[in-house]
């Protein structure tokens, strides 16, 4: 039932990250909810409950946190979950159209997931692609852009049989595990946790 | 440091925030979010400030003012949250009485709030004394530019038995979350979603019962209503009488609000060295005893039933069935939470009629003296809780600890009652569990404790004195190391109070200079401990009752406690309910409760505090002076105590203090000797009593159980029994 029961490594890996103070505990607050949301692809109540434990937080604690993000999902999303967005730009370019569209042929409602199991639709806020509006989020792999009608409906159908074509445009940074941030051109930019050290311990490394 | 407020300059003390500049300069400013005990965190918007300083050149001169030749100011281009901002010295403020600039940004801020509020004033429960409600008349422009539809959301959102929340209200000043995170230590409470959508909600299925009511009266709208009240009245409607709460032996300063005869809410008041403006759940929601299932009437017992009757037709009754018998047999017992004007009145009649056997419980074998006053342990570097459960004993006495646990820093007072925003209060503050040791059983507070130590209470003290665990060292080393260490004793300690305990404990007092706080067993035993109050030579304690051969037992129910409920002979019950004790006796007289009383009480710290009458009905009830000087006519002697001045003049002379125009806050006097006697039996404490359960649908609230609000009203989570598809 408990999730992060059998995942030990996993847990003190996330946890080495920060401080070992109660501050430092509640900070691995996002990351524990971003490995529940990768792998059941929501997040329950009790997952909830149980990150608040591993955090010394409340429930309450991580639903606040949690609610606060759009990306977080309280109940069970499709392997392909459609993010429309919903605001000015998208929505002068049809961006509603697009959505009754959606639902109008996939049958689902935002909270629903379809009946095989592949698709759930949610309306966000701006994804920051307006020269390509409207623009639908497919996970967390990329965005569909300019999807007009016809466009959205090759797309449905490339994905009912489990091979959806590639993003247009890839989320621009990836965080990796090792805390490295990458470019969509498969750049890696800043630097890893690996090569963080205590302030007091780098300088005197210097001075030697 | 001088502070100019719209022309007026203050001198006034560094750290003061704007906000109390404001208003000590007598000048205005709207808020919502700001509270006295809690941290300002500038969330409303409301109490917008032009301000601006003089600023210092590299010699260290004030640039000047070329036209003027005085400090040039130097304002912040925007106007400034006053409750988030330090007023500086020579900082200059202009509130809306003097810029327009501010008076329009207040006005558009207000025009904000109520973007969403429903303005169903005429239906809430806050018309009437709601923050929003006036500033928006003071300070608002009276229509709004928004013309789209409001936000809609649960209206009745239950977040306990006692709180509703209506979503829909709620201008999300945050102060219940800081209230939850900062007083009581639990973080139960936050906002859920964010931007329009943010609402407050609990992710652990209810608050927790002890101090949750506390938010239904700082919220500054009709969003967090107290159940038990709602519905029941407003806010005009209700008689106001500011009183003391003595339910427990803190003696909380609170309001009670009563209409048609009926308490129907009771309100936390401020008092500064003692509650400062929270209460707990039980004198907030436990005030249902007071209006419901009355005595009315006196009772006699005719035929083995007992009838209603009339005083006159009692004291008949008591004539006859006293009749014969010599005075000193009665026996006179009376509750502890008795007013002190009572209990002398009690102490004068027992003297008249030379009954030895006179008692008052709840109370202890010994006294302990009490050294520490609240504010003593809110400002402790270290307490030592020994066999106490706060909780049960004097549940406000918990929330001062924890206070010391933030630091004890308490808000500066100024002419303008206690600071709005004292800027050393922060939100998540930091805690120092390692300055409290909870030596004794499980309780609330041991969950705060950096040591804990079960112990039972009767050893506890004589273990940390000569410590045999690494834990109890680490407590004894606590209280040798602190500069002002306090030690709460509670009931399992006082049970059990014997002449070594008090050398050991004075031994320890010496050595440590801890202070002491014993908890006294009821709301008045510590007042009452200095009336000659318990039983004299030959005397029956309350423990014997069952061998007096009559007595008259005052607000006491020892049938309830599966102890005999009445005496050997002639018995009567002067009770503000039929109890199980009552329904033994063979005259019962109807009481009056504390809430309908004039007098004084003597809170755990030694403070006398008054007692003022709320407008309740209660029929032919009589308070215990008058029901003594009906009995004193029985006995046919003349009651030397025949009201409540006569008693107070009577307090002057017993105790040497005047407690006649006694102030809210309260005076702690030394009242001098203190009687003892062996209790004769163990007294455990219990805050909330037989009656005092609120059930809010037996008064018609209307809310569902929690089983079918869940139900209804639990947001979307996912439920596992769903399979994908839902039902489709």
């Amino acid at each position: 039932m408990s999730y992060f029961a059998d995942k030990q490594p996993l847990v003190t890996d996330i946890f080495s990250r920060y401080p070992a103070s109660p501050q430092g505990r509640r900070s691995a607050l996002m990351p524990l909810l971003r490995e529940v949301q990768d792998a059941e692809g929501f997040v329950s109540e009790a997952r909830m409950a149980e990150i608040a434990g591993l955090c010394g937080t409340t429930a309450t604690e991580v639903r606040s946190v949690m609610s606060f993000y759009s990306t977080y999902h309280t109940l069970p999303t499709g392997r392909y979950h459609l993010q429309v967005c919903s605001t000015l730009m998208c929505a002068l370019a049809g961006s509603d159209e697009l959505w009754d569209h959606l639902v109008s042929v996939l049958d689902v409602q935002p909270g629903e997931v379809s009946p095989d199991g592949r698709f759930s639709v949610q309306k966000v806020e701006c994804l920051g692609s307006c020269g390509t509006a409207p623009v639908v989020q497919l996970g967390d792999e990329g965005y569909y852009e300019q999807v007009t009608r016809a466009k959205c409906d090759r797309l449905l159908a490339a994905m009912r049989t489990d091979a959806p074509p590639p993003p247009d445009n890839p989320v621009p940074v990836t965080v990796r595990e090792d805390g490295r941030q990458m470019l969509a051109n498969g750049e890696r930019v800043g630097a890893s946790i690996a090569d963080l050290a205590p302030v007091g311990s780098a300088m005197s490394g210097g001075e030697a | 440091m001088k502070v100019v407020v719209d022309g007026t300059e203050l001198d006034l003390p560094a750290g003061t925030s704007g906000i109390d500049a404001v208003f000590a300069a007598g000048r205005d400013v709207p808020y919502f979010c700001a509270h006295p005990y809690l941290s300002p965190v500038g969330a409303c918007r409301m109490c917008l400030v032009e301000s601006g300083s003089p600023r210092k050149e590299k010699d260290g001169t004030f640039t000047l003012d070329e036209a003027t030749g005085q400090p040039k100011i130097f304002w912040f281009p925007k106007p400034m949250a006053a409750c988030t901002m330090q007023a500086t010295d020579g900082m200059h403020i202009r509130t809306a009485k003097t810029s327009d600039v501010v008076a329009k940004a207040q006005a558009g801020m207000m025009e904000f709030t109520l973007l969403n509020h429903p303005l169903d004033c005429p239906t809430c429960d806050k018309g009437g004394a709601c923050e929003l409600q006036d500033r928006a008349f003071e300070y608002g422009y009276g229509a709004s530019r928004f013309g789209f539809d409001r936000r809609h959301a649960d209206k009745h959102y239950p977040l306990s038995d006692f709180v509703i929340l209506d979503q829909e209200r709620c201008i999300h000043c945050k102060r219940c979350v800081r209230y939850f995170e900062e007083v009581p230590g639990q973080e139960v409470l936050d906002f859920i979603e964010r931007g329009g959508h943010t609402f407050i909600d609990t992710g652990e299925g209810g608050l927790p019962t002890g101090f949750q009511g506390n938010i239904t009266d700082i919220c500054p709208v009709g969003a967090l209503l107290d159940n038990v009240a709602r519905f029941r009245g407003r806010n005009w409607e209700y008689d106001h009488t500011p009183t003391t709460c003595t339910l427990c032996p803190v003696g909380c300063s609170v309001t009670l609000d009563a209409r048609n005869g009926r308490l129907e809410r009771v309100v936390a008041g401020e008092n500064r060295e003692v509650n400062e403006a929270w209460i707990c759940d039980a004198g907030r929601f436990g005030h249902v005893f007071a209006s419901e299932e009355r005595l009315t009437v006196p009772l006699i017992r005719v035929d083995g039933q007992l009838r209603e009757t009339d005083w006159d037709g009692a004291i008949a009754a008591m004539q006859r069935g006293l009749g014969g018998m010599s005075l000193a047999d009665l026996a006179l017992y009376l509750s502890a939470d008795s007013t002190l004007e009572e209990g002398a009145a009690l102490e004068a009649l027992a003297g008249l009629t030379g009954t030895p056997s006179v008692d008052h419980w709840p109370r202890y074998g010994m006294n302990v003296e009490t050294t520490a006053t609240l504010t003593d342990v809110a400002t402790a570097d270290a307490v030592i809780v020994l066999g106490a459960d706060l909780g049960e004993e004097a549940p406000v006495l918990e929330l001062r600890v924890l206070e010391m646990l933030r630091g004890g820093i308490l808000p500066p007072e100024f002419p303008h009652g206690t600071a709005i925003a004292d800027l050393r209060l922060v939100e998540r503050p930091t805690r120092h569990p390692e300055r409290l040791a909870v030596i004794g059983g499980e309780s609330r507070l041991s969950a705060h404790a950096g040591l804990r130590v079960s112990a039972n209470g009767h050893n506890a003290l004589a273990r940390l004195m000569r410590p045999d665990t690494d834990e109890l060292r680490a407590a004894a080393g606590l209280l040798a190391e602190a500069k002002k260490p306090v030690l709460i004793l509670g009931a399992d300690v006082l049970n059990s109070v014997t002449q070594d305990f008090t050398a050991a404990l004075a031994d320890l007092v010496t050595r440590t200079g801890a202070k002491v706080l014993p908890i006294s067993a009821a709301p008045n035993s510590k007042g009452l401990a200095h009336l000659n109050l318990v039983p004299r030579a030959g005397g029956l304690g309350y423990d014997r009752l069952e061998e007096a051969r009559a007595a008259f037992i005052s607000r006491l129910d020892p049938a309830a406690h599966s102890l005999p409920g009445r005496a050997r002979g002639f018995t009567i019950v002067h009770d503000t309910h039929l109890t199980r004790t009552a329904r033994l006796a063979d005259v019962v007289l109807p009481a009056v409760t504390n809430y309908e009383k004039r007098g004084t009480t003597v809170n755990l710290e030694g403070r006398l505090l008054p007692l003022r009458q709320a407008a309740l009905s209660a029929g032919e009830g009589a308070d215990l002076i008058r029901t003594l000087t009906a009995l004193a006519e029985v006995l046919g002697v003349r009651a030397p105590v025949r009201g409540l001045k006569s008693a107070q003049a009577l307090l002057q002379t017993r105790l040497g203090v005047d407690v006649t125009g006694l102030p809210n806050g309260g005076v702690i006097r030394p009242l001098g000797q203190r009687f003892e006697a062996p209790a004769g039996q163990v007294y455990a404490p219990r805050l909330w009593k037989e009656r005092m359960h609120p059930d809010p649908e037996r008064r018609g609230s209307g809310v569902p159980d929690r089983e079918d609000r869940i139900a209804t009203w639990e947001l979307p989570m996912h439920d596992p029994a769903l399979q994908p598809g839902g039902d489709d």
